[in-house]
């Protein structure tokens, strides 16, 4: 079974000291390479879900990517997973200042590696090239914002994960850049054949998913094409 | 294996100001205690090495400490003389190598004039020189390493404790028909007895109007003395033949008219006082060093719980809890390891530098070095460090990835 199949089953997730559960979603499965767009009201738990779906808050019930149950996995397991099968993009990028773009996109290579392979330094500097960065040894601090989520991206692919988890990418930047980070999402998950979940309020970015589900009142909703 | 190097170095280089600080404080922390301790061994070891030509040192009943600061250290002081029975009685005792005066108040251009005999400057023959000769009659003198006369240069004494150009015959300064004649060099000793001119005590005598310690006339220099025409001096030193005959020569030599020591037992206690300030000053500094850890600690908990999220991203995007732990933990630990050896190395510099300046009011070369001790202070603070740096390692491993994230 392929690791960008998502399978969900029965998920539950409420708040330590609270009765009732942020969700509670039956059923929800995608197939390997296809995207999905959430959305909702402020509140409603859509990044609680992304990270549970990234296997960040511990949820109740299944969370099954490929042959994996997240909900099963134990911390060094799910570190494991994340390291291998996800890519993971921020609204406010989260890239480590005082690290050239490159080393940026390297970092995840640090986490289990005292060195980066020369495959994997070709590798970033293809996707910082692909995704339009032309000055990789440049510091983050010292790049646009619409840059630095482009790195940021470039980061999230570098192990070409089948699974790329995005929180709001697009909310934070200009209008050109919005609509560039955006496409580029879509584009890079269709070259590595990923699956793609993105939490967005932007309509424009919903609507080039392949499809897209409202997260409220504790459960999914899909949305009818014609109302993204 | 994972590289936390990335992250650690990244960190530093954006929080450059508080690394700054931090390895500044904790540097200088160290270097405080470092300095007391290495110029308190600087200035004992130093001291102890000037006072090693004298092993017995005889003078006239008064202050031991005064005696051995006049003579050992050439502090020039009016102390009284100690008769010149006194000095032929220790010519004479069994187990003495030789028994030398040493009479000054002369000086040349501020270098002092030491009226002894050869057998002191050559101590006993352990001192060769290091060029030219040794005095061996009247109105010749043999200079330390740093007294600029070349062999052959005549030098006129003058009286008084310092050479004073502006004062043509004042009551300080005033010059000795008497001439002397340098007929060699003494090798460097690294004391002030390099900025001695060493004379045949008669010399002294004489330009003082004093007996010449042997029969009218005679052009004799040095011992046998004639016990009647022996002046006083202001103080001899005595070398035994050996350890046992030091001791009974001591003894034998503290009498109602003369008293008689090792400047090792004054040194002793002054070291002891040396040492007493030297504690209280190791205990200010540790107790400096204490405060300032706990600061840059404090700062660094504060620094790293504001920081939460960046760690919760590396986590969340792959990076394992003990990965993070170790940046955390290296950060810390880098910083006040770094801070301890660049203490130690300002330490040492700040004491050499110190010793520069003191050592020729001191008058004697002080070595400084860096002991075992200022180790393992420095050691002691980059252990504390390290152990100290796992409590907010520890804390960032407590904290959950979402909780972090959303910080």
């Amino acid at each position: 079974m392929t690791h960008g199949s998502l399978h969900i089953q029965d998920l539950r997730f409420g708040f330590s000291g609270q009765t009732a559960d942020l969700f509670h979603i039956p059923d929800l499965t995608l197939a390997p390479g296809s995207s999905l767009g959430i959305r909702g009201p402020s509140g409603a738990g859509k990044t609680t879900l992304l990270h549970c779906l990234a296997g960040i808050e511990p949820a109740r019930g299944s969370i099954r990517w490929g042959a994996s149950d997240l909900c099963q996995m134990d911390a060094r397991t799910l570190t494991q997973w994340r390291q291998q099968h996800l890519g993971l993009v921020f609204q406010d990028f989260h890239l480590v200042e005082g690290l050239s773009a490159l080393d940026n996109v390297l970092l995840p290579a640090s986490f289990s590696a005292w060195r980066a392979s020369p495959a994997q330094r070709v590798r970033a500097t293809e996707l910082l090239a692909r995704v339009g960065i032309h000055t990789p040894q440049r510091h983050a601090e010292l790049l646009s914002r619409g840059e630095r989520q482009r790195v940021a991206v470039a980061r999230a692919l570098l192990f070409a994960p089948k699974v790329i988890l995005a929180d709001e990418p697009t909310a934070s930047l200009d209008p050109e850049n919005r609509e560039l980070i955006g496409a580029l999402l879509l584009e890079l998950a269709q070259e590595h054949a990923a699956t793609l979940i993105i939490v967005s309020h932007e309509e424009s970015l919903l609507a080039r998913l392949d499809a897209c589900q409202t997260l409220r009142a504790g459960n999914l909703h899909p949305v009818e094409a014609a109302h993204v | 294996m994972f590289n936390p190097f990335p992250v650690v170095i990244a960190d530093y280089r954006r929080n450059r100001l508080l690394v700054g600080i931090t390895l500044a404080l904790v540097a200088l922390a160290v270097a405080i205690g470092v300095a007391v301790i290495a110029q308190e061994r600087a200035l004992r070891q130093g001291s102890a090495r000037a006072a090693d030509d004298f092993d017995i040192l005889v003078g006239a009943p008064g202050s031991p400490t005064q005696l051995v600061l006049t003579s050992v250290y050439l502090k020039l002081q009016a102390i009284p003389l100690v008769s010149g029975e006194v000095l032929a009685r220790a010519s004479n005792a069994r187990g003495v190598r030789y028994a030398a005066p040493i009479a000054f108040g002369d000086n040349y251009q501020g270098y002092p004039i030491v009226g002894t005999i050869a057998d002191f400057a050559t101590r006993g023959g352990m001192l060769q020189p290091a060029s030219g000769r040794i005095f061996a009659s009247r109105g010749e003198a043999i200079v330390g390493a740093a007294v600029p006369l070349p062999i052959g240069a005549t030098l006129h004494p003058e009286h008084g404790m310092h050479h004073d150009h502006d004062e043509e015959d004042g009551e300080h300064a005033h010059e000795h028909s008497l001439s002397y004649t340098v007929v060699g060099k003494l090798p460097p000793r690294h004391n002030i007895w390099d900025s001695a001119i060493l004379v045949p005590v008669e010399d002294v005598w004489a330009i003082h109007e004093l007996p010449s310690g042997h029969t009218p006339g005679s052009t004799q220099i040095g011992p046998p003395w004639d016990a009647g025409q022996l002046p006083g001096v202001p103080a001899i030193a005595v070398k035994p033949e050996s350890v046992s005959a030091a001791y009974g020569l001591r003894g034998q030599l503290r009498t109602a008219e003369s008293m008689a020591l090792f400047p090792a037992e004054v040194l002793n206690d002054l070291y002891s006082t040396l040492g007493d300030v030297r504690d209280l000053m190791s205990l200010l500094a540790v107790a400096t060093q204490v405060l300032v850890v706990v600061a840059v600690l404090m700062a660094l908990l504060v620094g790293f719980l504001a920081r939460a999220r960046q760690f919760a991203v590396l986590r969340a995007i792959g990076a394992s809890q003990h990965y993070v732990f170790v940046v955390i933990w290296l950060e810390v630990s880098l910083l006040v390891a770094s801070g301890a050896a660049i203490g130690l190395a300002l330490g040492y510099g700040a004491s050499w530098l110190l010793m520069q300046w003191i050592a020729p009011r001191m008058g004697f070369a002080m070595p400084v070095s860096l002991g075992i001790e200022e180790l393992r202070l420095a050691a002691a603070l980059a252990l504390s460090g390290v152990v100290i740096a796992i409590l907010p390692a520890l804390l960032s491993l407590r904290k959950p990835i979402a909780e972090g994230l959303k910080v």
